[in-house]
């Protein structure tokens, strides 16, 4: 698993001290492959984080941390979402800002 | 609405940022084109913001202050009073008792104003400002079943996108049963089936079909009613 997408789906961020979101951070030793990408494996089960697998299309996917809260940190996370005409905006960018982020849907 | 707010209070330090939360960008963009919003208007095709910052149902709102901090977490967001909605008579029973719930749905557009509004005049001494062990406090209950089931989202979403909705079908019913309270997840899936092909824009009815279990008013009326529909 490549580590910067983790980090842009999760909010938590492999670092040596182990696995990190805001000022938490929990032990994973092996989370970090020596190639630098990460066990999928090992961070599953150190942050309850469930592996749902798709056996007929050969899928995986790693849920979101799990047995607290919705929020683990008050900490925003930084995800990088696109606009109508496919520009890349990253939450972080209104930093000096007070920010509203309002949900809605067509449906 | 929001773009009215934002042209109000971007001049004294404050962004709004809107999410769209649609699989497919070309339901939400006619909204955003209308909408003219001179403010962030993003697309989260992936629903991923649900599982980053606890979105379960629209509209909601996360505040976030200067540093980066959530200060309010995910909760119902209105800036306009709902309009109640009155039926002409003969109309279907199934739609009458769909009304019959809208017209229950919470209005918290006065207060979530005032909120706002404390906001902008004291900054970070409102009191509607939270601690960060507050807004962790007041996020929701996150159990390993509604974890399972974002990822079961996502597989779905994923399918739907490289092979079709057939092959997502299973992971969103497994989503839907997983966290039932997770309207996004359902609103997202039902109104797939239930769109007529070539239609202008997405069913918003979401009634009974024969590839979900679940439909909008018998969920809704499964919850509690239209009172519990934000939780």
């Amino acid at each position: 698993m490549d580590p910067l997408d983790f980090t842009a789906r999760t909010g938590w961020t492999a670092k040596p001290q182990g696995l990190c979101q805001g000022d938490v951070c929990v032990p994973a030793p092996g989370a970090i492959k020596a190639d630098g990408t990460l066990d999928a494996t090992v961070i599953s089960e150190r942050l309850r984080m469930p592996l749902v697998h798709d056996e007929a299309h050969g899928l995986w996917a790693l849920g979101p941390a799990s047995g607290g809260k919705a929020l683990t940190t008050a900490v925003a996370p930084d995800p990088v979402l696109r606009d109508r005409n496919g520009d890349s905006f990253s939450l972080s960018s209104l930093r000096g800002r007070r920010t509203i982020m309002v949900a809605w849907a067509s449906w | 609405m929001w773009q009215t707010l934002h042209a109000e209070l971007e001049p004294v330090g404050f962004t709004v940022v809107t999410v769209a939360l649609d699989i497919d960008p070309a339901n939400a963009t006619p909204w955003i084109d209308a909408a003219a919003p001179t403010h962030p208007s993003l697309i989260d095709t992936g629903h991923i913001t649900n599982d980053l910052f606890g979105f379960v149902n629209v509209p909601m709102s996360v505040w976030i202050d200067e540093d980066g901090m959530i200060v309010r977490p995910a909760e119902l967001a209105l800036l306009e009073p709902r309009v109640r909605r009155e039926l002409s008579p003969g109309m279907p029973e199934r739609i009458v008792n769909m009304m019959a719930e809208v017209n229950k749905l919470p209005d918290v557009s006065v207060s979530y104003r005032a909120m706002i509004d404390d906001w902008v005049a004291k900054g970070s001494l409102s009191e509607f400002i939270l601690s960060p062990g507050e807004v962790i406090d007041r996020s929701r209950p996150y159990p390993m079943e509604h974890a399972r089931a974002a990822a079961c989202f996502e597989l779905g979403q994923h399918l739907w996108r490289s092979v079709g909705h057939e092959a997502a079908v299973p992971w969103w019913r497994e989503a839907h049963r997983l966290n039932p309270d997770n309207w996004t997840y359902k609103r997202q899936a039902w109104t797939l089936v239930t769109t007529p092909e070539g239609a202008d824009a997405p069913d918003l009815l979401q009634g009974p079909n024969d590839v979900y279990e679940g439909n909008w008013l018998d969920d809704v009326l499964a919850a509690g009613g239209g009172e519990e529909y934000y939780g």
